[in-house]
């Protein structure tokens, strides 16, 4: 893939990144962390690492981080986004490589507990540790929405590797 | 190993059960009856909800903003507060430890302690 190519497609991943993370942020939080949601944004990073490479799904992220919490979030979202996004873009980056498409779901599920443990991290900090009653129901959710945008990302990577990316 | 499926089925099943598992524990081992209130990690008030005979309610006034809680006998909860996501007014009242109203804008927690003060059922956390 040309340079060029690759940087529109990262560019394309940020932005829907962006608008997913947008219209998710309307819908109110279950749970008292703020950036606790389905995670489809994470989609986005995940077909990044697949289809780029771990320097553009980082690039993604970020962009969707910074300009997400500009949009629709407060100084105090934007801490909990990064805590979370940090942890999920490391887990991200170091399990992909072994890992491979096959195995997309499980780096969506481990990375969306590592994003769920940054955020409860911050929680900690911020009000004590009350907020580890809230540690088993963070971790089913990861596992839920994990497990579902990772296999959504498993399906999509091939389909658009052969189609979409085309040389 | 680690390229099978099968390992990550399992891995991912075992975080998911030993979580509800834990949330059960949370749940069962819930009891006490006085509320502990927290602001910034500093205790603010404790009121032993078993002793309540009248519903009454209070402002906690922090460095951020208000929440007003309404204390009723058995149960305690916010019922309106200016912080932006409204989450702990959305928690309703409370009963039972393990279940504790949070509002992180402002620093506030709200849960239900033993009677000896100590918290109930904290996981991963030596006891006070």
């Amino acid at each position: 893939m040309s340079k060029s190519k690759r940087l529109a497609a990262a560019a394309i991943l940020a932005g829907l990144a962006l608008v997913t993370f947008v219209i998710e942020s309307q819908i109110p939080p279950p749970l008292p962390l703020p950036g606790i949601r389905l995670g489809l944004a994470n989609l986005y990073t995940l077909m990044a690492v697949s289809l780029l490479g771990r320097k553009e799904a980082g690039a993604v992220l970020l962009i969707r981080i910074l300009l997400g919490s500009l949009f629709c979030g407060t100084l105090l979202s934007l801490l909990y986004s990064a805590a979370g996004g940090l942890l999920c873009y490391l887990v991200t980056a170091l399990l992909y490589p072994a890992l491979g498409d096959r195995l997309l779901w499980a780096v969506s599920v481990i990375s969306a507990l590592a994003h769920n443990l940054g955020q409860l991290l911050v929680a900690y900090f911020a009000v004590g540790h009350a907020v580890l009653a809230y540690a088993p129901v963070l971790a089913i959710a990861a596992v839920a929405a994990g497990t579902a945008v990772g296999l959504l990302a498993s399906l999509l990577a091939p389909i658009l590797k052969k189609r979409a990316l085309r040389p | 190993m680690w390229k099978k499926q099968s390992t990550w089925i399992l891995l991912v099943s075992a975080v998911l059960l030993v979580s509800l598992g834990a949330l059960a524990l949370l749940r069962l081992a819930g009891g006490g009856s006085v509320a502990r209130i927290t602001v910034d990690g500093k205790e603010i008030k404790r009121i032993d909800l078993s002793t309540v005979a009248e519903a009454y309610e209070f402002d906690v006034e922090g460095e951020n903003g208000k929440n007003r809680v309404r204390v009723e006998p058995g149960r305690i909860g916010v019922i309106s507060a200016d912080c932006p996501d409204g989450v702990c007014v959305a928690h309703g009242m409370i009963e039972k430890s393990g279940d504790p109203v949070i509002c992180l804008p402002h620093r506030l927690v709200i849960e239900i302690v033993g009677a000896d003060g100590g918290p109930d059922a904290v996981i991963g956390e030596p006891h006070e």
